[in-house]
């Protein structure tokens, strides 16, 4: 079985642990993540006859990606940046974070989600959509299990790449 | 943090902790050879009966003190464990305070159960008599005696998995594997010495050491005291492996070819 490392990056707070959970139940204890800003999960996933094993590095830290050593971003395959859709801090500098991220890991790629859906009508996710400088790839729910599977499975095929 | 007087100081603090266990009951024992080897002596001043009684308690020592050594070995352990902690801390690393003394709990609970198997006790007389190595040796090596426990090879920058051994059993050894990756990664950019080997990382009850090896690093858990003449050992079996699987790049991509080499070179040994 091929085994690909994808990246999980984004804000304090905005849902990556939580994507996480719902995706995987395969945790280390919260002690590690503290203390070295990284939580590992693995989940093995069936994608077109293939058998792959995600290891999904959720990478704690701020935006200015404080205290991530640049070496977590080394050997991924894929990577989503996770945002807050009700916290427009979270993706004002969108196109700024992306670009760093594209040259820590050196992936061409990187894909956008925007988490929290069910704090917001419509109508603001709308609006919210012209704002951010990127393209939104899904927009999910961790609490509601929206769009979850759907997320993690691009960032699978992203991997195999 | 580097602290020189570890190293300087570890094996002078394994025999403080060799005394503090043992050394009033080696007292008792030496003194009590003394008494034996001058039998003949005695013999020409005392009659026959009490004679008689010396063969007895030559003959049979255990019976009539080994209980009472042993229960005083435990007493002395349960009642120097700051003194243990001492002795054991600078040995141990930087585990916090709290943890050994856990670990003393369970550390005591494997020495008595050394001393029980070893103090059985026609084995301390027949030790004494031939006044070689002390019980105290033999007690702490079986105690402490470094085992490797886990053996993970890992791509450098990936972090994912290309071999291992384990002597026990670890359900996600990916995960294992990416965690180490991210300890060496996070330690290294702490204490800004990239590129760096890293070695004598706590991780629980295990002493960790890394080796960067140009694409892959070896990491090995090994639990008890590593002594200097483990360390090298390991070091040249490391140094082996890593060369035997950077000249031949087949070992990267098959698995079970690997774990074979691994446990051919550093445990079967
Ligand atoms: N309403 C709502 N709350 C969420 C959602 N996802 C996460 N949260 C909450 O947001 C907070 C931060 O989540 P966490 O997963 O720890 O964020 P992380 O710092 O990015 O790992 C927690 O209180 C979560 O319960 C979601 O989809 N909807
Ligand atoms: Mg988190």
């Amino acid at each position: 079985m091929i085994a690909k490392k994808v990246l999980l990056i984004g804000s304090f707070g905005v849902g990556k642990t939580s994507l996480v959970r719902r995706f995987v139940l395969n945790e280390f204890s919260e002690n590690y993540i503290s203390t070295i800003g990284v939580r590992i999960s693995t989940k093995t996933v069936a994608i077109e006859d293939e058998e792959v094993k995600l290891m999904i590095w959720d990478v704690a830290g701020t935006s200015e990606e404080e205290n991530v050593p640049k070496a977590y971003f080394l050997g991924s395959s894929a990577a989503m940046y996770v945002f807050d859709l009700s916290r427009e801090e979270t993706y004002l500098n969108l196109d700024k974070e992306i670009e760093s991220i594209k040259n820590l890991s050196g992936l061409d790629e990187v894909i956008i989600v925007g988490n929290k859906r069910d704090l917001l009508s419509d109508d603001e996710i709308f609006e919210i959509r012209k704002i951010v400088p990127v393209t939104i790839d899904f927009i999910t729910s961790a609490k509601e299990n929206a769009n979850v599977e759907g997320a993690f499975n691009l960032l699978t095929q992203q991997s195999l790449k | 943090m580097r602290e020189t007087t570890v190293d300087n100081k570890k094996d002078n603090r394994f025999e403080i902790l060799k005394e503090l266990l043992l050394t009033d009951d080696r007292q008792k024992f030496e003194s009590l050879r003394d008494q034996f080897l001058e039998k003949d002596k005695i013999r020409e001043n005392i009659n026959p009966v009490v004679d008689e009684k010396i063969d007895d308690l030559k003959a049979n020592f255990p019976e009539h003190f080994g209980d009472q050594i042993t229960e005083s070995i435990k007493v002395q352990i349960r009642e120097s464990q700051d003194e243990v902690v001492e002795a054991l801390y600078p040995i141990m690393g930087k585990l916090v305070k709290k943890f050994i003394i856990a670990e003393i709990t369970k550390l005591t609970e494997s020495i008595n159960q050394t001393i029980n198997d070893k103090f059985s006790l026609t084995q301390i007389l027949k030790r004494l008599f031939k006044g070689k190595r002390t019980d105290a040796d033999d007690v702490l090596q079986e105690v402490f005696e470094p085992v490797i426990e886990e053996v993970f090879v890992i791509g450098e920058k990936t972090g994912l998995l290309i071999g291992s051994y384990s002597r026990g059993n670890i359900a996600d050894k990916d995960m294992v594997s990416g965690m180490l990756t991210a300890i060496k990664s996070f330690a290294e950019d702490a204490f800004k010495k990239e590129g760096q080997d890293l070695e004598d990382i706590k991780f629980e009850t295990f002493q960790l050491s890394m080796v960067n090896y140009n694409s892959i690093y070896i990491a090995t858990a090994t639990s008890g005291v590593i002594t200097s003449e483990f360390k090298e050992e390991l070091s040249d079996n490391l140094n082996t492996l890593a060369e035997k699987i950077l000249r031949d790049r087949t070992y990267l991509n098959d698995e079970d070819k690997l774990n074979k080499l691994i446990e051919d070179i550093l445990i079967l040994d």
